[in-house]
């Protein structure tokens, strides 16, 4: 088991390290060899990370294989073939006009999305900016709301004869209405603030982890506020930019929400509108299915690739190290007040205003501009559309049970592996990197078929209960944990778990004791995306969940099917109410258990 | 160093735990699929007039509870059941999805043999998937004998239509501009004003296939389509396409479902599918959506009773719902001004990839050709 042998703790936890029957085996040699390899397996650091490697593996696998396996064999069983291939990109496909759209869309996107998500951390943990209570619950708002919401309410703003935004504002002011959301721009807009958050969380855990000394010292040695900012902070933050934007580039490669209600409008398709159709018609074309989603995972095998290669001298990003710091905030100053604009600025146009449109439509029959007519109709039949809906409370229950399942599993397992990763010389740790990546590929429809295919055989009381939902989030989660863990790993430097071995602390304690709680921002960060999302997914929910045990994101489902656009609008405005209500508490609890705050800066 | 060793047993001794717990509950229901086919040979036999008292009879053994796989939306579903927990004492759990996901669901259990589903309501084309691999049962019920020869299947039956028609919005096109037949939505009048649906494929199988039998060459329809596509933009989603329509943010769509415009109308969205005459001559493609017995189910008397009820007084909580029941109703309005023609679901289920490919080329044209 050499996955255990690291370049930190090399004693084992084991009885053979007690120094009595470590002689007696010595003189032994090989059946003292022999006898190690069995016992270490079996301390409970072996126990700990073997399991973790053997469940994300299995995790990682399972769709994986499913996909694969009607990828390349041919149709009539009998060998292996590519013909799925030809039939995804070959022929009438448009394949090379729609990858290029799509690649255009997720790089703008994750481009913006890195930009946005970086100045607001920035300006959220390291400068004195005003309002910073309402910015951080306020950043993630835009990743709360339904994808479908977000982008529809971005249709009633930017409409290009009817937005709000242009017939109340430019065309009056400036006689043009020149906001388009049905172009590629409006698409990289709304998938960019989307997207946001992403980038935010992490930035923020990876600016809270940053010892300001390197920069004081810059600074000292003459180097103005823009040079630190160029040559000090920004390369230090590389393992987190890195990992954001490479999430974010992928997802948006995979997203069909906002491609699918503002890109055909024009015609601009992108690859994944061949996925959607590939996987609506029947009998399902998995082969086709498949090579697309190939196609994706050899760009997102590519990236972590990349990804490690860019941090490959890894002593340069371990910012936390064996001396106390205290992250000091740049005094803003006179451009105080600015930024303070700035950030309401930013926060008019990407929180309040289409949750605004949501609040307004959440309270009509039907959405019409508002005009005094509409304005005098306004009611609150639609809030209590959603609190008398039969298994609203039971579908609350289950979603937070599963969320806080998910994002609670999902961040262990991926401590644990990016130690792994990051810390010993195992053999295949970089595979077992890319494996914890690779579920970001799999649609979430072949994920619940793959799921549903296994539990089906499987002599476990799984198929049919929330623990097939928990599997499935887990797994479709895993790549984000993994992202999170990895880069506030990375920002630690080794000496802290040496001078806690050397002070007799065992393996679990060290994890325990000195990494858990340096990781906590990092962790703390990626438990709150995934509690977040993991309140949205329907794609393998639609396909797994059972009568009785309703989530969420079926409810929704549900009420956009029925055609009530605006109670799904009241939805998703007690949606963003209540996640932003539990975001706050995740902090507050994590401040209490030493979590550093930016609240006292 | 005792307690990591106590910790190491502790957390040895709960996996394997775990694992003897989760193999001991193994599940077959081999021996219920047998049961039920045996139910489903043995009620078929039976004189007309005895079947619903056997299946009620039959249906107290199975514990009064029945699983129903639907794509009716959760307002449909919830008043049906309702209705038929109450006539038969019948409790139903309801799996609510999409059509694909109710078939792709079905598919899975069956083949695994553990079918989840006792009975299916859902769209035509997934049910003849189901019903072309088998899976299905035969239903020969006295309720049949209202339905039209061409709403029965081969194990399955229509029970409600989703009828094809455009769809407009009454601020944005007036009387003098409304469609009175398919071919109008090519005419330049329209260009820019249209919205053509994604995945609309079947509707346009059966227009084509319309104005192939009522004497147009295909040369003819492909430049009717030409038209059409240059006259219109891409949307996804019909209830999305009809919140931007009551919005007014497009004025005419190509083909809307007409429940989905009426229930638009119900709250009160300045749309509809009629002209002001009331009288719409453009030809109604209603597409069905059927109920079935799953082979193998766990509870087949309640799914009888389920096909059965379907085909009777679930017919009237459809009209109630205001949607298109498959068989006469007395105080079903929902066809008025319709103009009804048939539906061909066996080409269309036969040829979908077909008209999926054709249709696809038809999107990709669309905004940009044009006279």
């Amino acid at each position: 088991m050499s996955l255990t042998s690291t370049t930190t703790a090399t004693r084992d936890d084991g009885p053979a390290s007690r120094p009595g029957p470590e002689h007696r085996f010595r003189r032994k040699g090989p059946v003292h060899r022999l006898l190690r390899l069995i016992r270490r397996p079996l301390s409970l650091q072996g126990l700990l990370v073997g399991a973790t490697v053997i469940v994300v593996g299995y995790l990682a696998l399972v769709p994986l294989g499913y996909l694969i396996h009607d990828t390349f064999l041919s149709a009539d069983g009998s060998g292996v073939s590519l013909d799925a291939f030809a039939r995804a990109y070959g022929g009438d496909s448009h394949a090379g006009e729609m990858m290029l759209n799509s690649l255009w869309f997720a790089i703008g996107s994750a481009a913006l999305a890195l930009l946005l998500g970086t100045v607001l951390a920035y300006v959220q943990v390291r400068t004195d900016t005003p309002f910073k209570g309402l910015f951080f619950a306020a950043s993630l708002v835009p990743l709360i709301v339904p994808g479908i919401l977000y982008t529809t309410a971005w249709i009633f703003l930017a409409d290009p004869s009817t937005g709000l935004l242009n017939s109340l504002l430019f065309t009056p002011l400036f006689g043009s209405s020149p906001l388009n959301i049905y172009s590629i721009w409006g698409m990289i807009w709304v998938q960019g603030l989307h997207l946001a958050p992403v980038a935010f969380l992490l930035m923020v855990a990876a600016f809270r982890a940053m010892d300001p000394s390197l920069e004081e010292s810059a600074a000292m040695s003459g180097a103005g506020r823009l040079t630190v900012l160029r040559r000090i902070t920004m390369p230090l933050l590389r393992p987190a930019m890195i990992s954001s934007a490479l999430l974010m580039f992928i997802q948006s490669l995979e997203s069909f929400e906002v491609p699918g209600l503002l890109g055909l409008q024009n015609g601009i398709y992108v690859f994944t509108s061949r996925i959607y159709f590939v996987l609506r018609s029947y009998p399902i074309d998995y082969g086709a299915a498949g090579a697309y989603a190939i196609g994706l995972l050899v760009i997102a095998v590519i990236g972590v690739l990349l990804s490690s290669w860019l941090q490959r001298s890894s002593r340069n990003y371990q910012t936390v190290g064996g001396k106390a710091f205290r992250p000091r905030p740049v005094e803003l100053g006179r451009a105080r007040a600015f930024v303070g604009a700035g950030v309401i600025l930013y926060f008019l146009v990407t929180v309040i205003l289409p949750v605004g449109v949501l609040v307004y439509a959440s309270l009509l029959k039907y959405y019409a501009a508002p005009t005094r007519e509409t304005l005098g109709r306004l009611t609150l039949d639609n809030y209590r559309a959603v609190f008398t809906q039969p298994f609203a409370l039971t579908a609350l229950k289950n979603s937070l049970v599963l969320g806080v399942g998910a994002a609670t599993v999902v961040m262990l397992l991926a401590s644990i592996v990016a130690w792994v990763v990051l810390r010993t010389k195992a053999p295949g740790r970089r595979i077992l990197d890319l494996l914890a990546f690779t579920p970001i590929v799999i649609p979430g429809l072949v994920l619940g078929l793959a799921l549903a295919f296994v539990y089906l055989r499987m002599p476990l009381p799984v198929y049919g209960t929330l623990l097939i939902l928990l599997i499935s989030y887990c797994t479709r989660y895993l790549p984000y944990g993994m992202r999170y863990a990895s880069s506030a790993m990375a920002q630690m430097s080794p000496e802290l778990e040496e001078s806690a071995a050397v002070s007799g602390a065992s393996w679990f304690q060290t994890f325990r004791r000195v990494l858990l709680p340096l990781m906590s921002g990092g962790i703390l960060a990626g438990w709150v995306y995934i509690l977040i999302v993991s309140f949205r997914e329907l794609s393998s929910t639609i396909l797994l969940y059972s009568p009785g045990k309703e989530v969420l994101s079926v409810l929704i489902w549900e009420q956009f099917e029925n055609g009530q656009f605006t109670t799904l609008a009241a939805l998703g405005v007690c949606m963003v109410t209540l996640l932003v209500l539990l975001v706050a508490i995740a902090y507050r609890l994590g401040a209490r258990f030493g979590l550093q705050s930016d609240s006292a800066n | 160093m005792r307690t990591t060793r106590t910790t190491t047993l502790a957390l040895a001794g709960l996996l394997i735990a775990a694992t003897a717990t989760g193999c001991g509950s193994a599940v077959t229901t081999s021996s219920a699929g047998t049961k039920a086919n045996d139910f489903y040979a043995q009620i078929a036999g039976l004189p007309k007039d005895q079947q619903v008292a056997k299946a009620t009879e039959v249906a107290r053994t199975e514990g009064d509870t029945l699983s129903l796989y639907t794509s009716m939306t959760s307002d449909v579903a919830t008043p049906v059941t309702q209705a038929f927990e109450k006539k038969y004492g019948i409790k139903v759990n309801v799996f609510r999805g999409t059509s694909e996901t109710v078939l792709q669901r079905t598919l899975q259990e069956v083949q695994a043999g553990k079918a989840g589903a006792d009975a299916l309501e859902t769209n035509f084309a997934e049910l003849m998937a189901l019903a072309d691999n088998d899976f299905l049962a035969d239903f020969n019920g006295a309720a049949l004998d209202k339905v039209d020869s061409t709403a029965k299947f081969p194990q399955w039956t229509a029970t409600r239509l989703n009828v094809f028609q455009p769809a407009w919005n009454t601020d944005l096109v007036k009387p003098a501009d409304e469609p009175h037949s398919w071919e109008d939505l090519a005419l330049p009048k329209y260009k820019g004003k249209l919205t053509l649906e994604v995945s609309d494929s079947d509707w346009y199988a059966n227009v084509t296939k319309y104005w192939l039998d009522h004497g147009k060459s295909q040369a003819e329809v492909d430049s009717l389509w030409q038209d059409i596509a240059a006259n219109s933009k891409v949307a996804k989603g019909h209830v999305t396409m009809m919140q931007f329509l009551s919005a007014g943010q497009s004025a005419i769509q190509a083909m809307n479902y007409t429940y989905i415009t009426d229930h638009a109308i119900a709250a009160g969205a300045p749309v509809t599918h009629l002209p002001r005459s009331g009288v719409s001559k453009i030809p109604a493609f209603p597409r069905p959506n059927g109920v079935a017995m799953v082979k193998n189910a766990q509870r087949p008397a309640s799914a009888w009773l389920f096909y059965h009820f379907m085909l009777t007084d679930g017919q009237k909580e459809l009209v109630k719902l205001k949607l298109t029941p498959s068989t006469k109703v007395p105080g079903d309005k929902s066809l008025q001004g319709i103009t009804l023609v048939p539906f061909d679901v066996e080409g269309v289920s036969r040829d979908a990839a077909h008209w999926d490919k054709k249709y696809d080329a038809l999107l990709r044209s669309a905004g940009k050709s044009g006279k």
